[in-house]
Formats: structure tokens, C-alpha cells, sequence
């Protein structure tokens, strides 16, 4: 069993908004959204409080209604700090720099896909490599193409033939954040990220083609561009060992040097929540190389992208134009941008950290793509492999309420151990093709620890955050074939 | 070298990753058990042919748990980096902020090693390297 931590006091404000009051040398409050009564001592908790701790940290710590036990960080948390007398904590990004989904929408009939699920996800899992230092998707990055990547993003893939201009701008920042610094990306990180550019990873990542199985606001779906019966492509990954590179060394750095930067930050609770104010040497360095990583992440997605759509093409023999493919939108779930947020009344630049946590911004703000201007962006939630996931619209609650922030998942329910075995004789592969779902993984064990018992049902998360207002559903998407590490 | 796979180990339950425990009647033999305790991880308890030696030096960390970390977080380099994975490991010394170890790493096969872990870093949390009855124990949990 997990060690518990000691239990937090907590305070119910509604029926799906719970506060840890602030107490001893929290800055702000923590709050959390959940669908019932909450475990005082869930160590989850314990680190919601912990965040709060952050120097600069502004109006509360927030958690997500997948909400789960992280290092330093909860899964699921928010915290937004002041521009000017903030601190960036890369526990607050966390290792898979933005880690993210993307939705490619196709003009194909679901049913088509279903007839021919086997080979379309065999020519899928030949074509992405998946798995325990999966590599070689595409031929290794030289230095400098690796310095495009780094500075361009998902642009430097449209150069190479695997996006389509639209892409770009139905990607959360249009794939590329301006402010990544190549020179700050070590040499070790480059050497982890040189051969995986295009490859999936393991663990919760996936590879699915769905099908649009309900939709809940037909206008909204229309401007997404998904229709019910139709085939999408999801994409579950992120920066691949070079973001695990730069966030562990951005860590080791910032967890011996925390006393320099006075006793504010020497006093923070745990190791994992090393920071360094923004405007520091070490914190312009880390946000240089972070937003770096999140640029890699962006290709890498990209990337995915052209690969499983040319996948699709082959195995469903359908030209460019039948398969007609799409990016819906891209987001990332692991990241730490500036933004502008009304806090009190007022306008303030703020370090937004997500970690766990989707971007959900309403209707009408300028930096939603024009084209979902007056739905409000998408906001991706995949579930488990074995049931559904959602597509939902941020709302102008969101911005009011979450700085502009929603759910990332289903969260997970039950330990690697646990899950493991719950799955001990049994098939997980027979009874998801018996569900009529494909799944091909590289790995033995990864079908018994992402089964869909080990995650909590995502359809409840996201009847939280659309009872409290900070995204409302949009679509329901089913898979039918499923590849994994 | 005087540790070789397999050496005893536990993982330790964290709710989307895991950690792992050592124990030894010594520092230095709980850190090399702790080092082969990973190997056995992202070997998925495949066996490694014996390559070549490396000396680790790592100056890290204030206490020797965050000292460890370092050790480990040089080892998962290697195999993320360079696809190599310990088969033995032998302490030369250890202190806190400071350790000394000799390495042998031989090549990560996919054919033997396909159930091993995807490790994506050692974290410092809830890290621990110290005396614990008669023996000493580690534990470090990793993001995977």
C-alpha cells in the first residue's frame, strides 16, 4: 500500500469544489474539484497543499478532478505565479514536457475502419514505433535539424512533409512556442531525443483510431469538424526522453541550489518542488530549454500524425482526398506558458503551471483559433483503451475560475501492482477484441497495467468539470483499434 | 565485480509509477544493489551479457539518499542514451555528495529484454538511504 500522508483539512463549497483552507506558510488555499467526498489523508492532497507553498503563487492551488498522487506536483494540478515575483518549478511541468493529444478527424465511415480494424492497426503499429526506447521513425536528427525542432516546433514537420499548413493552426500556440531556447537543451538531452522524434513511447501513451460515437452539441461538433459515425485518429505522447532529460536536470539542479534564492525557497516542503524565481539565471534557463522540449513534443506529435495518416491511407487503400484528414486540435497537458488571467479584477501576467491539466479557454478569446472562436477551444480528454474518451469546449467560467484550465484524463485508480494483479489470468486482449477493440502493445504487461479497471471511469471526470462549468461535452469518441508500448 | 544480477530487491507501489527498495549490511552494498535493482527493471529480468566496465563518479546531493539518486539517474542515462544496462556493480566509496563506482554495462536486446520498463527519470521523492535495524535500506521511486 501507499503511505498516506498527513491529512489536510478540508472544506466542502459546493457540490463538486472542495478547499484546503491555508494554514502554517501556504501563500494561497488549495482548491479541488471531485465528484464526492474526498480522503484527508490521499498524499495527492497533501501536495495540492504543498504547491501552495510556491513563492508568487497567486489566488489558490488547484486540482483537477483526476486528481492523483505525482512527485512534487499532483497529477491533475494548477498554479499560476506572478510574472514578476513568481517562481517556475519544473515539478509543475513534470518530466514529459508537454506530453499532449491531438484529434485528426477523417471523412471515412467508422464501419469501414471496423471491417478492416485488424490490418489498419497492424500497418499502424508497423509504421510508429512504440515501446521501451522506441527510436528511428524517421532517420536521426543531425545537430542542426535538431535545432530546427528545438526552435520550430510542429512547423519544422510541415517543411518535411508530414503536416498539412491547417495543422499548424489547430494546435494549441500553433505548435511552437516562441520563447524555447535550443542553446539551453543539454547535449545529453539531445542525445535521449536524437533517434525518437515520430515514436510513441510506453506507459499511457497510445496510438487509436475511434469512432465519433455520440454527439452532444451539434453545433459545437459541426465547428469541430466531427460528425457521428465518422473515424478520428488520437495521439497520446510528448517530448520523449528529451524532456525527461531537461526536466531531471533542471530538478537536480534547482534541489541544490534552493537556499540561494533566500528562505522562502529553502523552506518548500519537498525536494520535488525545486524553483527558481522566473527572473532568475537557472529560471530563464530551465523555461528556455522547457519550451525547447515542448517544441520537440509538438514535431514529435506531427510527425505521428503524417505517419499514421500515410498508415491509414495504405491499410484502408483511400487517397489524400477520401481519407480527408484533419487535425481537430492539439493541446498539452504538461507544460507551463505565460498568459494573461483577470485575478481579482485585475489583468496580470502570469507563469501558468498545468500538470495534468488541459488548457480550456472560452469562447471569444483571441488565442483560440479562429475557426473555434465562438465555441471556445477544444479540450481533449482521453480515457482508457477499452472505453471512451471526450471531446469538450472550454468555457468563459474556466478563465474565471481555473485560469482558464480543465482536465487531462481519467486519472489513474489502481497502482501498476495493483492493476497487474487484477489482470492475472485473464486475457485483457480477448476481452477487449470481444468489445470489438484491437489492441496491439510491444510490452507483455502493458495491457494488464492500462486495462480499463486501473483507470477511473473518465466519463465521471468530465461530468464534473462540465457540472461546474469549466468545459461542456462536445463528443464522445470509442476506439476500435489501439496500439501501445 | 563483487555484485552481480540478480541482487534482492522490491518495488514499491506508487499509483501510476513505482519505486524501488534495497537493503545491505553496508552502504555501499545497498547502492549496488540498488544500481542492479534498476538493471533488473529495465531488464525486465532478462539476462545481461557482461560488456564492458565504466568508473561512475558522482558528486551529488546533500545526504546520501539525493546521492543515490545521482548514481541512478548516471545508470538511466546510459540506458536511455546508449541502450546499456548494468550486469554488475561494485562501490568503491560513498558519502554524502559523493560517490565512487565501478560499472559493468552490457547492450539492452530487445529479444530479452521486451518486458523491461520505459524509466523515464529518478526522482527525489520520498527518497531514502539509511541505517534501518542492523542493515541499511533504500528507497527511490522513479517516474516511468
Amino acid at each position: 500500500m501507499e503511505r498516506p500522508s498527513s491529512p489536510v483539512k478540508l472544506r466542502r463549497l459546493s457540490d463538486w469544489l472542495w478547499e484546503i483552507p491555508r494554514e502554517g506558510a501556504m501563500r494561497v488555499p488549495g482548491r479541488i474539484y471531485a465528484d464526492g467526498p474526498l480522503a484527508p489523508d490521499d498524499p495527492a492532497l497533501r501536495q495540492v497543499a504543498n504547491v501552495a507553498h510556491l513563492p508568487g503563487i497567486v489566488k489558490c492551488s488547484l486540482a483537477m478532478p483526476d486528481i492523483h498522487w505525482g512527485y512534487g506536483f499532483p497529477i491533475g494540478g494548477v498554479a499560476a505565479v506572478d510574472l514578476d515575483r513568481g517562481a517556475v518549478s519544473p515539478g509543475g511541468v513534470g518530466y514529459d514536457i508537454n506530453c499532449g493529444v491531438r484529434v485528426v478527424t477523417t471523412g471515412v465511415e467508422a464501419a469501414e475502419v471496423r471491417a478492416r480494424r485488424h490490418e489498419v492497426t497492424a500497418e499502424l503499429y508497423r509504421s510508429i514505433p512504440t515501446g521501451v526506447g522506441s527510436s528511428d521513425a524517421i532517420p536521426r536528427l543531425s545537430g542542426e535539424e535538431m535545432d530546427a525542432v528545438l526552435a520550430e516546433g510542429a512547423s519544422w514537420a510541415l517543411a518535411r512533409g508530414y503536416a498539412a499548413a491547417s495543422d499548424l493552426a489547430h494546435c494549441e500556440e500553433e505548435g511552437r512556442l516562441p520563447g524555447a531556447d535550443p542553446s539551453a537543451v543539454s547535449d545529453r538531452a539531445r542525445e535521449r531525443g536524437a533517434d525518437q522524434l515520430g515514436t510513441l513511447g510506453s506507459g499511457n501513451h497510445f496510438l487509436e483510431v475511434d469512432e465519433v460515437a455520440e454527439v452532444y452539441d451539434a453545433a459545437a461538433a459541426e465547428t469541430f469538424g466531427l460528425r457521428t459515425g465518422a473515424a478520428a485518429l488520437q495521439i497520446h505522447s510528448g517530448s520523449r526522453g528529451l524532456g525527461y532529460q531537461v526536466c531531471d536536470e533542471a530538478l537536480a539542479e534547482l534541489a541544490s541550489s534552493l537556499g540561494r534564492y533566500g528562505p522562502d525557497y529553502a523552506a518548500l516542503p519537498d525536494p520535488q518542488l525545486a524553483c527558481a524565481p522566473i527572473d532568475s539565471a537557472a529560471g530563464r534557463r530551465y523555461l528556455g530549454a522547457m519550451q525547447a522540449a515542448a517544441n520537440f513534443a509538438w514535431a514529435n506529435r506531427q510527425v505521428m500524425t503524417g505517419l499514421a495518416v500515410r498508415a491509414l491511407r495504405r491499410s484502408l487503400a483511400l487517397s489524400e482526398r477520401e481519407l480527408a484528414a484533419e487535425v481537430l486540435y492539439d493541446v498539452c497537458h504538461n507544460v507551463a506558458k505565460v498568459e494573461e488571467h483577470r485575478v481579482d479584477g485585475e489583468r496580470r501576467a502570469l507563469l501558468v503551471h498545468r500538470k495534468g491539466a488541459t488548457r480550456a479557454f472560452g469562447p471569444g478569446d483571441p488565442r483560440v483559433p479562429e475557426a473555434y472562436r465562438e465555441v471556445g477551444q477544444p479540450v481533449l480528454i482521453p480515457g482508457d483503451m477499452g472505453r471512451y474518451s471526450y471531446v469538450l469546449a472550454g468555457t468563459a467560467l474556466a478563465m474565471d475560475e481555473t485560469f482558464g484550465s480543465s482536465c487531462h484524463g481519467a486519472g489513474r485508480l489502481l497502482s501498476r501492482h495493483q492493476a497487474l494483479r487484477a489482470a492475472r489470468g485473464r486475457s485483457i486482449h480477448r476481452e477487449l477484441l470481444d468489445r470489438g477493440i484491437e489492441v496491439i502493445s510491444r510490452g507483455k504487461k502493458t495491457l494488464g497495467e492500462e486495462m480499463s479497471e486501473a483507470y477511473k471511469d473518465v466519463a465521471r471526470v468530465v461530468g464534473v468539470v462540465e457540472r461546474a462549468g469549466l468545459s461542456r461535452l462536445v463528443a464522445r469518441l470509442t476506439p476500435i483499434g489501439v496500439i501501445k508500448g | 565485480m563483487r555484485y552481480r544480477l540478480p541482487q534482492p530487491y522490491q518495488e514499491l507501489p506508487h499509483t501510476a509509477d513505482l519505486g524501488l527498495s534495497t537493503r545491505g549490511r553496508s552502504p555501499e552494498e545497498t547502492l549496488a544493489r540498488l544500481v542492479l535493482a534498476l538493471a533488473g527493471l529495465l531488464s525486465g529480468g532478462g539476462g545481461v551479457a557482461p560488456g564492458g566496465e565504466e568508473v561512475l563518479l558522482v558528486r551529488e546531493g546533500a545526504d546520501l539518499a539525493r546521492t543515490a539518486v545521482g548514481v541512478l539517474r548516471e545508470v538511466l542515462f546510459r540506458f536511455a542514451a546508449r541502450r546499456e544496462i548494468p550486469w554488475g556493480c561494485e562501490v568503491r566509496s560513498l558519502a554524502a555528495g559523493r560517490a565512487e563506482l565501478v560499472v559493468g554495462f552490457g547492450p539492452y536486446r530487445p529479444e530479452l529484454h521486451g518486458e523491461g520498463r520505459d524509466v523515464k527519470a529518478v526522482t527525489y521523492h520520498r527518497a531514502r538511504f539509511e541505517p534501518d535495524g542492523g542493515s541499511w535500506i533504500a528507497e527511490v521511486y522513479l517516474d516511468v
